[in-house]
């Protein structure tokens, strides 16, 4: 799974070593940190051959994540998160088909408890020892918090561009920022909006929606287009892999003196999923990104056997008050579109 | 004992409830004839095949009359906790205090199968967006609604972190209507690493030490709850008292299974068997019946076992059953196949195994809660199930799946891919809904299939 792009290299033209991971609990300020690369993937589901992939049961967004495991190249490591259970048991998988070292990170449900917040900053520590396995160099408390405000400037410039740019190119934005480090520089020169996308310039006739639920893959960002086309945009994109996943901005003075307390309240706190036990933070947030930004319906997208977000298509409905489309897949990419297609045309037309 | 054991349908058992009456029987207060409870709706009773021994009428009497106790017991002033997902440890520590009884909401999972969907629990569920691609244990969030099958309970704990999907999310429903949940954290046990602090839990893993201190801090909070529901403390030597008592019923238990998953002939059945096993999670609400039970079973057994009776064929395949079945009825299916049950991993080996005595009460059952198999890796079920098999002497493993639930994705394949070459014994994975009536003819002919197989590996 070389990322596509420029190939990062250290500082002595060695290339750095990636390490996978999805789940936007894993800080990548502290791969960074120990000197390897964190390449946060988004999995694309359309090369899942092998039978093992295509159990009943499995969720379409584990099965592209193994299967771009299991192809993996010039990747020092994976670490996969207890977030989700199938992703959890999907760790037992790992371990028996690949030779890639993995780290399993337990990342608390509960977060009320002085025992979680100290579960999650211990496991923080133990990531930091797999990292030292894999060839990386615990950070000095300096060059942590150096690296940490290039990554949170990088943040700030990425939100900056939130509504400047269509919703597609500012997932990609997000996406690439996951996989590299950095904002795409150039895509922002261009003056995206107008040019690549002269018909997804939010006007009054469109109507704004939030796109809520789990991480994207790849070809998921089709939803983006479809949205467009039937006459509305996203104006929140509040998936794992968009807004939701992004951990809130550090804060400097404390960042320079204690950063890795600093990292781990800034992720443990700042993001809000669905698996917390109890989740309303995530009703919070969500519920305060509608309204600033004027949404007037809701697209949840959901993969088939996600029970966490399955089990939320009530609750969003009676917590938001909006009109809200639960729109699952199931992995077939082909039948996932034309229903989308039909799906979000008909949503649209509904709220106009 | 004069006549060798036999199973019976519920007609039969009948007439031999008259006759035992006839011939003095004395029955607990909740005993009676099994046939009452498919009057009270428990229509699958019909369906079963019934040890026909008084222990397992006692047996069943005791688990299908657990509501009525609950009321009662609500009744007495008795402070009820519903202890969701943890199966085994808050029970303990709850029942410690006389005037609290927990019971485990969770085993609303079964009612669509004892009560044939008659009950429009899952049709609730449905109606809230939790539809059939989640696990039944959907069901609880129906008997919530309706308040028909439990009262509602005064305190609820829900175990959450390394469990299923399924049960957070309904759960976390359960919580959305209304009713507070104090929620505690268990990690994903984890092996130590290298030179790492670990305790050694009950079953034989090893877990860090920082996991187990994170156990105790958070069923430290649930004792503080239920020591401000019961307004008494939950003090050590409660605790202790408590702790002893469940391993008198886990003692029992362990003899119990020793007994029925080795004697030839198989002295007491699958169906039994597993009712008897589940009594360990939260002791059906009533911890000293409980242990009377299972005592009475255990000595119907021991006289079986000295009389060298028993049922089912003398060369049934011996199999090692993974997971608990949403429909009772398979277990009389698999012996009807030409097998019985050898072993078993039900998910809650942790009720099974001794809480230790040595350590401090809340180290221990820390520790307890911990080696919870849902909490660790398939890979750790695995071997447990590998030395269970050599113990049993068990020829082949059923695992079967629970349909809609997330742990079941893959364990199937993992304990197969982990008894590999070490243990090679033939592995069939099934899926069984909480009414298979409608998938028995295909599951027939694979139980059938795999006792085919074991009696061929026999005689090579």
């Amino acid at each position: 799974m070389r990322p596509s792009g420029r190939r990062a290299v250290g500082t002595d033209n060695v290339p750095m070593s990636y390490v996978v991971y999805t789940s936007p609990y894993v800080p990548a300020e502290w791969i960074a940190g120990h000197g390897l690369h964190p390449l946060r993937v988004m999995p694309s589901g359309a090369s899942h051959a092998e039978a093992l992939w295509n159990r009943q049961g499995v969720c379409p967004y584990v099965r592209a994540f193994l299967s771009e495991v299991k192809t993996c190249q010039e990747v020092a490591g994976v670490v996969i998160t207890t977030v989700c259970d199938q992703m959890r048991r999907a760790f037992d998988v790992v371990a028996r088909v690949s030779t890639l070292p993995g780290f399993l990170m337990n990342v608390p449900s509960t977060w009320q408890s002085l025992a979680a917040r100290r579960l999650y900053l211990e496991e923080l520590n133990r990531l930091g020892g797999f990292m030292v396995t894999l060839g990386g160099t615990p950070p000095s408390g300096p060059h942590l918090a150096e690296v940490m405000r290039g990554f949170d400037d990088a943040r700030a410039s990425l939100r900056g561009l939130q509504g400047q740019v269509p919703a597609r190119a500012w997932a990609e934005a997000v996406e690439g920022f996951g996989r590299t480090g950095r904002v795409p520089a150039v895509e922002r020169e261009c003056g995206w909006w107008d040019e690549a996308h002269p018909t997804a310039r939010p006007t009054a006739s469109k109507v704004p929606l939030a796109l809520v639920g789990g991480p994207l893959r790849r070809e998921d960002l089709t939803i983006f287009d479809r949205v467009e086309e039937c006459g509305g945009y996203v104006a929140l994109d509040a998936t794992e892999t968009g807004q939701r996943g992004l951990c809130r901005a550090f804060d400097r003075r404390r960042l320079g003196e204690e950063p890795l307390l600093e990292l781990a309240d800034a992720y443990f706190d700042g993001i809000q999923d669905v698996s917390r036990r109890p989740n309303h933070g995530f009703y919070d947030d969500l519920i305060r990104n509608l309204k600033d930004r004027d949404v007037r319906a809701i697209i949840l997208h959901r993969y088939l056997w996600c029970d966490l977000w399955h089990a939320e298509v009530e609750r969003l409905k009676e917590r938001t008050g909006l009109p809200v489309l639960d729109l699952d897949a199931d992995g077939d990419q082909t039948a996932d579109n034309g229903r989308r297609r039909t799906r979000i045309g008909a949503f649209l037309e509904m709220l106009r | 004992m004069t006549d060798p054991p036999r199973q019976l349908t519920l007609g039969q058992w009948d007439l031999r409830y008259r006759q035992l009456e006839q011939a003095g029987m004395t029955q607990p207060s909740y005993g009676g004839p099994l046939s009452r409870h498919l009057a009270e709706g428990d229509l699958r009773l019909a369906r079963l095949r019934y040890d026909d021994s008084p222990a397992a009428l006692r047996l069943w009497n005791f688990l299908l009359t657990e509501e009525d106790r609950l009321h009662e017991a609500r009744s007495h002033g008795k402070k009820i906790v519903g202890t969701m997902k943890d199966l085994g440890t808050i029970p303990v520590m709850a029942d410690a205090i006389d005037n609290v009884v927990a019971f485990y909401p969770d085993g609303a999972w079964w009612s669509p199968c004892v009560m044939e969907n008659s009950t429009g629990l899952l049709e609730i569920a449905d109606s809230m967006g939790i539809d059939e691609s989640f696990c039944p244990v959907r069901a609880m969030i129906g008997a919530f609604v309706t308040g028909h099958h439990f009262p509602i309970p005064d305190l609820l704990t829900c175990s959450v972190g390394a469990t299923c999907d399924d049960f957070s999310a309904i759960a976390q429903r359960l919580e959305d209507l209304g009713h507070p949940i104090l929620w505690w954290e268990v990690p994903h046990r984890r092996h130590p690493d290298q030179g790492e602090a670990s305790i050694q839990l009950p079953g034989g893993c090893l877990a860090p030490k920082t996991q187990v201190d994170l156990v105790r801090s958070e069923l430290l909070r649930v004792k503080g709850a239920i020591e401000d529901l019961a307004g008494e403390p939950l003090d050590e030597p409660r605790l202790r008292s408590g702790i002893a008592k469940a391993n008198r019923i886990r003692s029992c238990l362990a003899e119990l299974r020793d007994l029925a998953y080795t004697a030839r002939p198989c002295p007491m059945p699958a169906l039994e068997m597993l009712i008897a096993e589940m009594l360990a999670i939260h002791f059906c609400s009533d911890r000293e019946e409980c242990l009377g039970v299972l005592e009475a079973l255990l000595a119907e057994v021991k006289a079986r076992v000295r009389a060298g009776v028993g049922l089912l064929d003398a060369d049934a395949a011996r199999v090692f059953w993974v997971n608990p079945v949403a429909d009772l009825r398979v277990m009389n299916l698999l012996e009807a196949c030409g097998a019985r049950v050898c072993g078993t991993e039900y998910l809650f080996t942790h009720a099974l195994d001794l809480i230790s005595e040595d350590r401090a009460p809340m180290d221990a059952l820390a520790a307890t809660a911990l080696a919870d198999p849902m909490v660790g890796s398939a890979d750790d079920r695995a071997m447990r199930i590998e030395r269970e098999i050599r113990r049993f002497g068990a020829e082949a493993v059923v695992v079967s799946r629970i349909p809609g639930a997330s742990h079941c994705v893959w364990e199937g394949w993992v304990i197969q891919d982990v008894l590999g070459d070490r243990c090679p014994v033939p592995v069939l994975e099934i899926e069984v809904p909480s009414v298979a009536d409608a998938v028995t003819p295909e599951l027939r002919t694979r139980l059938e299939a795999i006792v085919e197989t074991v009696h061929q590996r026999r005689t090579r």
